[in-house]
């Protein structure tokens, strides 16, 4: 039967929509309508997600179990106790996991050549294999840079040059802190362009302070003048390479790796110690052991990560300011990477608050308190990374401003260096692979941040970046969606509501942890800083570049070739031709197609072709001064360049991308027989950021504005591919063929990029996998290695829409298929609504899944019925855009409407950056989109006409025109114009300025007829008219059954949303603007208002 | 079963293009007294109401009372291939999903029969109930239909303001103002139809000439508009169609800057 009626509850504010409240619930009675397919879909997903979705507040209990009870929630805080170390004896083995620099006063009891009272030094923090935290000081490796050396300059010259420098930076010679450290004469050569086997006399400059290097990098772009050789001006080389990064090169210490500090090697702080880390040292630099990531050394120490989330206390209609309202509750979950659980999971709330299942609750009357104690609380954890949603947008500088505001002044000190204030500042992000984005920087010394949300935001594309959407797409579950407004009411009720919270705020503290446990981001994102040699915060606050930038340095230090230090000046307008695409043959094919791929096309023809810039030849002049002879030494690419050949030099990028695809290969490989999943997914990271890695050398040098652009590389590296593409073409078309004796002749209907698709005729998966087989060997032949043309897949049967626009059945075995493919679809677009994905999806499952077009057909009628006559579900019609900034050129529909909300409601209106929801509501003729988007919440509560017409025509008609197209041919456009679209169903808004006036008469539940007007003015309108009479038990009861399947539908929807906030006793709270059942649950009760008013009206005709 | 014979095509097609450009699908509701029509347009800010009485056809029959939904674009494509002196007939089965249309050329010597497929329009049935107003200007329909088109060269929307001298429309935009005051009793144009104003109390009211000026498509069908207006309640303009009914058209008022 039915579940609870959920008619007495009061909706949360903010709400505007009436329940009916006096809900009768109906005997049930056989369904004669037919539910429609898209209905019946969803409901059993929705019955799915109700099974295995226990409540937070059980997984909280859950969680407690597996801990041990201890007296005093806050004795976990602590580290493990640290047994007293022996310099002399023990060595500090540790996993470095933030590298800074910083002045430091030079330690009297280690070395010190140059007699340094202060300089740069670097900092290194990181956890033991105990768990205990290490602050490493690092002194003795200076900054420095290399210049060519002036001609004729012989070593005694050095000293006048020095003196030069040094006055050039206006510096008192006899002061021991001079800016010049060093200078010495050393035999290298540049990494540009092929210099044949001489080496050229450098200079390497060594300075006291990181600082010094880019002033003297500008005296010698400028001109400095040196007795005895005038002005001297020169480019410098290696001179823009972050200090951290180059004391990580020069000592072999990758990223997050493990360093080692053999006995008697250190010296350990105490009385001076300025960090709260266990062990304090400091360190020569040269006694630092690097442990490269291999074997014994891919292990992870047990670093503690800290997810946290706050909750304020925001005043109606506007957005929490931290110069007012107050910080109510934080969350704290801790966690040690690698295991599975939080160990501490505790919540600080303002006012009392009632207890809550395994979970440490303290309370406090006074914010201050508060804020103080959970400053002690990070400090005395000390947390290595901490993790939150929106963290550095939101959480961090609101605690920070309203700890100024408050006046409580020791609470900014957050970071591992005691005395270090912890800031927050403006910065902005730019990269051209991920766009620009403004965020704040906030300094916390020693302790890794990871806002969840940027990575989110970097590395997956996705409709919507709320918390609640993430968590529903990557964990399969929803949590409630409070709206801010509602968070004052529940923090001034009771114990109770602040429990309510408090619960609400742990989840969210808990969310970001699972995130990162589910999508394994601490572990790829370390084996990406493993990989490519940089630090781990690098991976989050800098683009793709110092990636490539890290390991070129490291190659070329073994073959003695410098980097010069360019400036990114160069502009976005230098454009090469790109990939080839062959104009594909669009159609349904219902025979297999087999499709043939370059493995890691452009990394192996940098390799075949030996592409570098150490290999370049700028012109032939250049191969003619060395003596070089074409196609025997050098070679000319398609692009018209000059590379030599590997006998002559092999480059150096070749040789990096060798080493990323080997130890790809390897890590492949001991994937294949591990067992551990924890290492499994150690090595999985590994082999992915590898991948990434190779992939991402070849837009290095073609990155315009780039460090280090040379685009005869990436010119020749596309020109390369365009040649293979065509030659795979020609091979394949002119082998198989009927002449040669094979069955039918192939046909390549489209390639990409490293991508070829033939048809070879063959009527099965598996003869096609045979041939597709065969091809790839043949044509690889045809190719210098390691170029290799590989069979991947099968697709059968495969619907070839346009360029960059296929679907298909993917089959990698000729006994089942494997999965359905889709490129260049409207499955995953965001600027279109969550109708077309889903329609379009469901129509080429129905194609190439059942094979059933009519099917098909059948299917997306039904749904343009249902979208002309308003069945379709709000959420479906939700349009979502970024708010980039406030002036767009054009009027831009999200634009607008944020603007038009703002108007409303400051407080609730999308701030930038956040992503708008619209839904487009019909205006007048002509109108444009940007005057008809509404905020779909509005749209609900005043039942605006949607402009069904316009999703019809302008979001579902392309996409289904393409699919349908090849398959149906002109008979396609009878999709868009049929009988089914013959019933609409008109809404009337309850706003706008005629509402008010006009009068609704009855219309015949039978005919539609207008029916007179009662005479009566209290009694309710008739159900039908004279001529309908006889028909009216048959009205009766079909109304009767709509109402009765709504009510079941909305006790479910209420259900449904009362099993996600964990409570079966509270009212639902949520206003989730993702969440499809919000927008359900919402139309639900409105409709069920209005059937519940049409069935009294057959309460007159007994 | 009902059937309607109209003498001219025309007054139908002149109906038509009097509101397709407000509303684009709508129910015809047909009874014994003749066919009505009551739409809100698309932005739901104006409601057109259109009266067809059956005194005013050649031929009226409707056995009982029924709706007939049709979608305007495609109507007005089968009017197209109507003379306007073709005699129109249209017919349609209570049960049936067409509409038959007949037109008969002038001479009876061609035939065509037209059937359009009906839609099936659920919506809800609203009306503005008739009211006393403030004022009530009647003006010819040519001369509504100039001011709205030079003014809304200027502006948005028009203040019309009404006393017992004359009535008065006036717009301000970024390029400058103007306005045209018409007095009572003047013949505007040589056809001589005079403006007349009968007026409880003065009225001032704003509204916007998109609307205004979608509504003046409806000049071809009378010489004369009337203009009816109160405070705080929505203008209805009137146009009389001959002998066989009206097409009133409803929009409210401007308030402050909010549309």
């Amino acid at each position: 039967m039915v579940q609870v009626t959920p008619a007495k509850r009061k909706e949360g504010a903010g709400l505007v929509i009436d329940r009916n409240e006096s809900l009768t619930f109906t005997p049930s009675v056989p369904n004669p309508i037919t539910v429609p397919p898209s209905l019946k879909k969803r409901k059993s997903t929705l019955a799915a997600v109700k099974e295995d979705t226990p409540s937070f507040e059980e997984q909280l209990e859950k969680l407690s179990q597996s801990t041990a009870k201890v007296e005093n929630p806050e004795d976990l805080w602590k580290r493990p106790a640290l047994n007293p170390l022996d310099p002399s004896v023990d060595a500090i083995v540790f996993q470095q996991i933030d590298v800074d620099d910083v002045v430091q006063a030079y330690p009297e009891t280690l070395a010190n050549p140059h007699s340094i009272q202060e300089a740069s030094t670097v900092r290194m923090f990181g956890c033991t294999m105990e768990g205990h935290s290490v602050t490493c000081h690092v002194h003795g490796f200076l900054p420095y840079l290399y210049v060519p050396a002036p001609v004729n300059f012989q070593p005694h010259h050095k000293e006048v040059l020095h003196r030069a420098l040094n006055d050039w930076f206006g510096a008192n010679r006899n002061n021991r802190n001079v800016p010049v450290v060093d200078i010495e004469m050393v035999l290298k050569s540049s990494i540009f362009g092929y210099h044949g086997k001489k080496k050229a006399l450098f200079l390497r400059i060594t300075f006291r302070l990181q600082s010094q290097i880019s002033a003297a990098k500008r005296a010698f772009t400028q001109g400095i003048e040196v007795p005895g050789f005038g002005k001297v001006a020169c480019d410098t080389y290696e001179s823009n390479i972050p200090y951290p990064l180059r004391f990580m090169i020069d000592t072999k210490i990758q990223g997050a790796s493990w360093v080692e500090l053999p006995p008697s090697s250190y010296q350990i702080r105490t009385d001076n110690a300025i960090s709260s880390s266990q062990i304090e040292i400091d360190v020569h630099y040269s006694d630092i052991r690097a442990h490269q990531p291999e074997g014994e050394w891919q292990k992870i120490a047990p670093l503690r990560i800290l997810s946290f989330d706050i909750e304020c206390a925001g005043r109606k209609g506007i957005f929490p300011e931290a110069q007012v309202d107050p910080v109510i509750q934080i969350a704290n979950m801790v966690t040690i990477q690698g295991e599975n659980r939080p160990f501490i999971r505790n919540v600080l709330t303002l006012k009392n608050c009632a207890n809550i299942v395994g979970t440490h609750t303290m309370s406090f009357d006074d914010e201050r308190d508060l804020l103080r104690k959970w400053s002690e609380f990070v400090v005395a954890m000390d947390p290595d990374l901490i993790i939150g949603y929106n963290i550095n947008g939101f959480d961090f500088p609101y605690l920070l401003d309203r700890a100024a505001a408050l006046k409580v002044n020791d609470f900014p000190y957050l970071g591992r260096i005691k005395m270090s204030r912890t800031n927050a500042k403006d910065s902005r992000f730019s990269s051209k692979g991920l766009g620009t984005r403004d965020t704040k920087t906030i300094n916390l010394e020693g302790r890794l941040q990871m806002d969840v949300l940027q990575v989110m935001q970097r590395d997956y594309k996705l409709r919507s970046y709320t918390l609640n959407s993430v968590c529903a797409h990557f964990l399969n579950e929803q949590k409630e969606d409070v709206h801010y407004s509602i968070i004052a009411d529940l923090q001034n009720g009771n114990d109770e509501t602040r429990r309510r919270l408090a619960i609400y705020c742990l989840k969210d503290a808990y969310l970001p942890q699972r995130l990162i446990d589910k999508l394994m981001c601490v572990i790829n994102y370390m084996e990406m800083a493993r990989v490519t040699g940089v630090p781990f915060n690098y991976l989050l606050t800098r683009g793709q570049q110092i990636k490539v930038v890290s390991q070129l340095y490291r190659k070329a230090k073994t073959e003695d070739l410098l980097i010069p230090a360019k400036d990114a000046e160069g502009s976005d307008d230098v454009q090469y031709e790109g990939a080839t695409v062959i104009e594909p043959e669009k159609g349904f094919y219902e025979q297999p197609i087999a499709t043939l791929d370059f493995t890691s096309l452009y990394p192996s023809i940098m390799m075949a072709h030996n592409l570098c810039y150490s290999t370049h030849l700028e012109t032939l002049k250049d191969a003619e001064r060395h003596g070089l002879v074409r196609d025997k030494d050098y070679k000319v690419t398609p692009d018209n360049a000059f590379f030599v050949k590997p006998s002559v030099r092999k480059g150096i990028l070749p040789t990096i991308l060798e080493d990323l695809l080997a130890a790809r290969k390897r890590a492949k490989n001991d994937l294949k027989k591990e067992t551990d999943p924890f290492k499994r997914a150690v090595l999985d990271g590994r082999q992915l950021a590898l991948k990434v890695s190779a992939n991402s050398v070849y837009g290095f040098t073609g990155a315009t504005i780039g460090k280090l652009p040379l685009l005869a590389i990436s010119s020749s590296v596309t020109a390369y591919g365009r040649e293979m593409i065509e030659l795979t073409k020609s091979r394949v078309e002119s082998k198989y063929t009927i002449e040669n004796g094979y069955e039918f002749d192939a046909k390549v209907i489209y390639g990409d990029t490293d991508s070829v698709m033939v048809k070879f005729g063959v009527p099965t998966v598996g003869e096609a996998m045979k041939l597709g087989r065969e091809a790839a060997n043949y044509v690889t032949g045809y190719f210098e290695k390691p170029i290799n043309l590989d069979f991947e897949k099968v697709y059968f049967p495969y619907l070839l829409i346009n360029k960059k626009r296929y679907a298909g059945l993917y089959w990698t075995s000729p006994d089942k298929h494997d999965k359905m493919d889709t490129k260049g679809i409207e499955t995953v677009r965001r600027d279109s609504c969550r109708l077309v994905s889903s329609v379009i999806e469901t129509c080429l499952k129905k194609i190439l899944v059942d094979r059933d077009v009519t099917g098909a057909e059948e299917y997306t009628k039904g749904v343009i019925s249902d979208l002309l006559q308003n069945k379709i579900d709000l959420s479906q019609l939700v349009i979502s855009k970024a708010l980039g900034k406030t002036e767009y050129s054009g009027k831009q529909a999200h634009n607008e409407l944020a603007e038009r909300m703002r108007k409303r409601d400051a407080g609730s209106a999308p701030a930038i950056g956040d992503r708008v929801a619209y839904v487009i509501a019909k205006g007048t003729k002509n109108a444009a989109a940007y005057e008809k988007a509404e905020d779909p919440i509005y749209v609900l509560e005043n039942n605006i006409p949607i402009d069904t017409k316009y999703y019809l025509e302008n979001q579902l008609s392309k996409p289904l025109m393409r699919i349908f197209e090849p398959i149906l041919g002109s008979k396609a456009n009878r999709l868009l114009t049929g009988d089914h679209t013959r019933t609409i169903s008109v809404a009337a808004p309850a706003i706008g300025g005629l509402m008010k006036f006009a009068v609704k008469s009855a219309t015949c539940l039978g005919c539609k007829t207008v029916l007179p007007r009662s005479r009566d003015a209290t009694s309710s309108d008739p159900a039908v008219c004279e001529h309908c009479r006889p028909r009216l038990p048959e009205l009766y009861v079909r109304h009767l059954d709509a109402q009765h399947e709504l009510e079941v539908r909305f006790a479910r929807l209420w259900t449904q949303c009362q099993r996600c906030q964990g409570s079966l006793h509270q009212d639902v709270i949520c206003t989730a603007q993702d969440c499809p059942i919000f927008y359900m649950r919402k139309k639900a009760q409105k409709d069920m208002g209005e059937t519940a008013a049409t069935v009294k009206r057959f309460d007159y005709a007994w | 079963m009902l059937e309607a014979r109209l003498a001219k095509a025309a007054i139908l097609k002149k109906l038509l293009d009097a509101i397709k450009e407000l509303v684009t699908d709508a129910n015809f509701d047909c009874n014994d007294s003749g066919i009505a029509l009551q739409a809100m347009d698309n932005s739901h800010v104006a409601l057109v109401a259109l009266m067809l009485r059956s005194q005013g056809f050649e031929h009226f029959r409707c056995d009982r009372n029924h709706s007939l939904g049709i979608s305007l674009a495609s109507l007005s494509k089968v009017l197209k291939c109507a003379g306007n002196d073709d005699m129109l007939t249209i017919k349609s089965e209570e049960d049936g999903d067409i509409l038959q249309l007949v037109f008969e050329s002038p001479s009876s010597d061609t035939i065509s029969e037209y059937d359009l497929k009906l839609m099936d329009i659920d919506s809800e049935h609203l009306g503005i109930p008739d009211t006393a107003y403030d004022a009530v200007v009647k003006m010819p329909s040519v001369a509504f239909q100039r001011i709205c088109r030079d003014l809304s060269n200027l502006s948005e929307s028009v203040s019309i303001e009404v006393d017992k001298e004359g009535i008065r429309f006036s717009a301000a935009g970024e390029m400058g103002n103007g306005n045209t005051r018409i007095k009572q009793g003047s013949a505007v144009d040589d056809e001589g139809v005079a403006t007349t104003i009968e007026l409880n109390q003065s009225v001032n009211l704003t509204f916007s000439l998109k609307y205004l000026s979608n509504f003046t498509k409806a000049t071809p069908l009378s010489d004369t508009v009337s203009l009816n207006m109160s405070a705080d309640v929505p203008l209805l303009v009137e146009y009389k169609v001959s002998e066989i009914g009206y097409i009133r058209y409803y929009l409210a008022p401007k308030i402050g800057d909010d549309n």
